[in-house]
């Protein structure tokens, strides 16, 4: 940088204007680069008020935050921006929706740009901000006293997805109908609510149930896009902002969770960080919108239905969950409880350990096989992962594993409309499925503390690790005769004539997607029936021992858990955990033996 | 650190910008247009529009920037420049003034797009291909009800009107009132979206386009629809027949003669005061009934299936009277003394047709009921003709039985 030259008349006519009150009025403080304008700089300016004036070294640190949550922040900002600007353009009526999203392509100046900015934007902040949520957990950040401040970023969490959803359908293309359409089909199938759902209240019909209130109708048209549109612009942004300054102002006040280093000074440590991270983000944005243009289907038609219809990308993990649920469950009470579970988080979690860094991970041996594990927080960390690691899998396969009819295509396979997968689905006896579903979450009780005295005082010191190893290695049994027993004897309550199968063993053991039912038939088939059943009842007690074993460490957690957090807490934390492992279970029923439902009441549209 | 890295992100960020500036400023149609102010000469250039132009039809609802670069169209001068920049051919402009119909109405492709590919219909999700050539002769019938007022102009159309009734293609299909219900309604083929149209494009070579299946379909129906055999299924699932629609073996011109006719069937959303109507068709009167029967047997589609003169039957997959439809030279033989019986038999059809093999799937093919497609009076002149194809007297010749046995059949489907 040239040192300014003392020109000797400019110096005075510059102190002269800045001794005018415009000038003080505009630029209320000197740019030299002192502690105290670092400080008035700050203080000063109501949008950089919400930093403080000083931070902790350590919390500066790219490889802490990786400016996920600011990253959100700004993508909001830009999408408000480029979502005024396409305002201008876009008229929400059927008639010319369509029109004027091609007008943006094809006549308006950076018309294009806009929209793909607008869109890239959009899935770009889904993105961040869930990964901003796992960053949350993963470093602790949610832990007292930022217990409050983590609920309201679920509801944010929430509100993004939302008026991502609510602006899917704006463009108004095949794409947004019948993406909007399986969100809506999903709102008729609520519970209680929903005119499609179990147990429907008996005033419910298609006029008035929650699908009629999502999309103001009984199928797409115009009233659901300006009830969208005005969703989408201003009542859900209008929401969000209130919400967002909550969240921003718990942040401050409840500090950040990294406190150690020495302190700086915000200005210009942090405001320098944050934006070269909105240049970046801006930069990667405007690449992206330049090299992929935002898809644009042909105009919406109620009469035509591609195949597959698939729901924006961020709801198709509950889309593909539709496979081995009912929409109910899939689509109203897993999300629900998704978004419950997350908000329980701190509540539930009162382990004080792991705040203001990421986990720290150590080897350990579990039987023969070595383990990377979470030292700190192994319980919190590896079920939190385990179910965002589910959520993005559903999530990919959904996008790039399902063609046609829904049917399993490779990502490299291409799609063919002439293929046909046969399936054969059959649902257990009612009583067998409460009875595995019973043994099942039986599993997750624990044995407390005060019990286990009492047996220990009655029976010896070695009697409550027997009482432990009996339930678990009971239960497990249980699991594995309630699931087996009745596919071998039920009756295929599909052919009651007993015109061609008879039993859940035939029907099942010459199908094609119950391969482990299969296994067994050809078993039965080729080596006798005493052999056969044998190696069955074998395969039982094998796999009932097995549960058992896994049982058995488990209870250890489970009775240790239960002591630190008291009955209600873990009622909490293992209903959530044997819900998201009893979801997994679920679709290795479905995908190895055929099974559609455990528990079916029809009458009441009921069935899990 | 920091520095540099801001200095590169706002450097690219204000290169990116330019790019995109420029890109906007240089879009394709941009260089159409100077190439065209180039070749004009000093003082026409003054006077020459630039800029997006488009041509709004309220009437039409519809907004069509052709001629952004198609400039040209309306200088007669040009008329052997080269493409964009020709003018229209023929006195078509001053029959269809633009300002009144666009040009998309007649031409096809997306009017309001402004890049060639997807302003000619070139592109995925725009299922109104650009007519090209003689193609366009598919629109004129939109208005156009009485073709003969225009002949001069669209001798494929007519052609292929011709053929389609020739070719017997009422047997089964219907266009509005007209024709049966064995296959597909064609009543809006040229312009129904493709999922409903079910074209099968896997088994082509793209262009995945409306007039290129129309075509592939009629060059080769089993082509795009091979069926489903068996063993390509999983067990227990019905097999699926090829097309039964039979091969007509069409020549070039006729295949595109016949494309145009299927592509003219629009849905009919103009306004009223575009549109002319077709005139009533003349009541013909016939030296004889065997010519009148002739005459229905043909305008009805008889020949598709029972084939010119009723000799040939075509294929029809698993029918229990025989692998194909029956030929009708022996009619008098087997309805000479029963011609009631021949006669319920066409008003009533035979519908579905009998199975030879109950495992295997119904047959394509049946004969539908004609009662109210054939009055009485047609339907003597009919049986007149019928019994006139076999020209000897009764045969004492064995008939083909109704319930021929069914393991005569061949175990497979022949694709060809």
């Amino acid at each position: 940088m040239a040192e300014p030259q003392p020109a000797p008349a400019k110096p005075d006519l510059m102190q002269q204007v800045k001794k005018t009150k415009l000038w003080k009025s505009i630029f209320r403080h000197d740019f030299s680069d002192t502690p105290r304008t670092r400080l008035i700089r700050i203080f000063g300016n109501v949008f950089l008020h919400l930093h403080p004036v000083r931070i902790a070294k350590d919390a500066l640190r790219v490889t802490y935050t990786w400016g996920l949550g600011g990253i959100s922040f700004y993508l909001f900002l830009l999408l408000t921006v480029t979502g005024i600007l396409l305002m201008f353009y876009y008229r929400p009526t059927s008639a010319v929706a369509y029109q004027d999203i091609k007008d943006l392509t094809f006549v308006v100046t950076l018309g294009g740009l806009l929209r793909n900015m607008h869109r890239w934007a959009a899935h770009l902040m889904v993105v961040v901000v869930i990964l901003h949520m796992v960053r949350v957990f993963l470093t602790g950040a949610y832990k007292p006293p930022r217990e409050y401040n983590w609920v309201v970023g679920v509801l944010l969490l929430v509100m993004t997805l939302f008026l991502s959803y609510t602006g899917y359908l704006l463009p108004w293309d095949q794409l947004a109908l019948w993406a909007v359409t399986v969100g809506a089909q999903m709102a008729a199938n609520s519970p209680i609510l929903g005119n499609e759902g179990p147990f429907k209240l008996p005033f419910i019909t298609p006029f008035n149930d929650a699908r009629f209130g999502l999309i103001g109708g009984t199928v797409i048209n115009d009233a659901t896009l300006i009830r969208f549109y005005v969703l989408h612009c201003i009542a859900v942004p209008f929401i969000f902002t209130v919400f967002l300054c909550v969240h921003l102002w718990r942040v401050r006040k409840d500090s950040f969770s990294k406190q150690t280093g020495e302190k700086v000074d915000v200005w210009p440590h942090l405001v320098s960080r944050e934006f070269l991270a909105t240049l970046l983000v801006t930069v990667v944005l405007f690449v992206w919108s330049l090299l992929m243009n935002a898809p644009l289907e042909a105009e919406a038609n109620l009469n035509v239905t591609p195949n597959p219809s698939k729901a924006p990308w961020y709801f198709l993990g509950l889309q593909e969950l539709l496979v081995y649920f009912d929409p109910w469950i899939a689509g109203v009470v897993l999300p629900t409880v998704i978004v419950i579970g997350l908000m329980a988080i701190p509540y539930v979690d009162t382990n004080p350990k792991g705040v203001g860094s990421w986990p720290k991970m150590g080897w350990k041996r579990l039987g023969p096989l070595p383990i990377w594990y979470p030292t700190e927080r192994p319980f919190a960390v590896s079920v939190f992962m385990i179910g965002v690691i589910m959520w993005f899998v559903l999530i990919f396969i959904g996008v790039s594993c399902r063609g046609p009819n829904w049917e399993w295509y490779w990502p490299w396979e291409s799609w063919s409309y002439r293929r046909m997968t046969k399936l054969t689905l059959k649902n257990i006896p009612n009583l067998w499925g409460l009875a595995l579903m019973g043994a099942y979450f039986l599993f997750g009780s624990p044995i407390p503390k005060a019990v286990k005295d009492r047996i220990a005082a009655k029976a010896g010191p070695k009697a409550p690790a027997l009482v432990s190893a009996a339930l678990h290695f009971g239960l497990g049994l249980v699991m594995a005769a309630a699931l087996i027993i009745p596919i071998l004897t039920a009756k295929d309550a599909d052919f009651p004539l007993r015109s061609q199968y008879t039993t859940l063993f035939e029907s099942l053991g010459r199908a094609v997607n119950a391969p482990a039912v299969a296994a067994m038939w050809h078993l039965v088939q080729n080596a006798g029936p005493a052999v056969g059943y044998g190696v069955i009842g074998a395969v039982i007690l094998g796999l009932g021992l097995a549960l058992g074993a896994i049982g058995v460490p488990f209870g250890r957690l489970k009775d240790r858990m239960f002591d630190e957090m008291g009955l209600i807490k873990y009622t909490i934390v293992i209903s959530l955990f044997m819900m998201m492992t009893g979801v997994l279970g679920k679709i290795f029923l479905r995908l190895l033996f055929g099974v559609k439902y455990l528990f079916s009441l029809p009458v009441f549209n009921f069935n899990i | 650190m920091k520095r540099l890295l801001f200095l590169a992100l706002t450097g690219s960020l204000a290169l990116l910008f330019v790019i995109t500036m420029w890109q906007d400023t240089n879009r394709e149609w941009t260089r159409y247009q100077r190439q065209f102010v180039r070749s004009l000469s000093k003082d026409e250039r003054r006077g020459a529009q630039t800029g997006i132009r488009q041509l709004i039809v309220p009437g039409l609802e519809r907004v069509d920037r052709c001629t952004t670069c198609h400039m040209a169209i309306d200088k007669p001068q040009l008329a052997l420049a080269e493409e964009p920049f020709t003018a229209h051919p023929g006195q078509f402009l001053a029959w269809h003034p633009p300002e009144k119909f666009g040009c998309t109405v007649c031409h096809g492709g997306q009017g309001l797009a402004t890049e060639t590919a997807a302003a000619h219909g070139d592109v995925k999700h725009w299922e109104e291909p650009l007519l090209r050539g003689d193609l366009v002769q598919a629109s004129c019938r939109q208005c156009h009800g009485d073709l003969s007022k225009v002949s001069a102009h669209v001798p494929l159309l007519s052609e292929g009107k011709g053929l389609f009734q020739a070719k017997g293609c009422y047997g089964c299909h219907a266009v509005k009132d007209v024709g049966q219900t064995v296959s597909v309604d064609l009543t809006e083929v040229g312009s129904k979206s493709y999922l409903l149209l079910e074209a099968d494009f896997e088994m082509m070579e793209p262009p995945h386009d409306r007039i290129h299946w129309l075509m592939a379909k009629l060059d080769n129906p089993r082509h795009l629809n091979p069926g489903v055999r068996p063993e390509q299924l999983p067990p227990g699932e019905e097999e699926v027949f090829p097309s039964a629609m039979p091969n007509f073996n069409l020549s070039d011109s006729e295949l595109k003669a016949l494309t145009v006719y299927l592509l003219s069937l629009k849905a009919g959303d103009l306004p009223a005061s575009f549109v002319t109507h077709e005139p009533e068709a003349a009541v013909l009167t016939y030296a004889s009934p065997v010519e009148w029967g002739k005459a229905v047997y043909e305008k009805v589609g008889c020949t598709a299936c029972h084939g010119i003169g009723g000799s040939g039957g075509r294929h029809n997959w698993n029918a229990a009277l025989g692998t194909e439809v029956p030929p009708l030279t022996y009619v008098r033989a087997y309805y000479g003394s029963n011609v009631e019986a021949l006669k319920a038999l066409i008003r009533d059809g035979r519908q579905p047709a009998p199975r030879g093999l109950p495992n295997r799937p119904r047959p394509p093919l049946y004969m539908p009921a004609w009662k109210d497609r054939i009055s009485e009076q047609e339907l003597d002149a009919l049986v007149a003709y019928l019994f006139s194809l076999s020209g000897e007297p009764v045969q004492p010749a064995a008939p083909p039985a109704p319930a021929e046995p069914a393991g005569s059949e061949p175990p497979a489907p022949t694709p060809s």
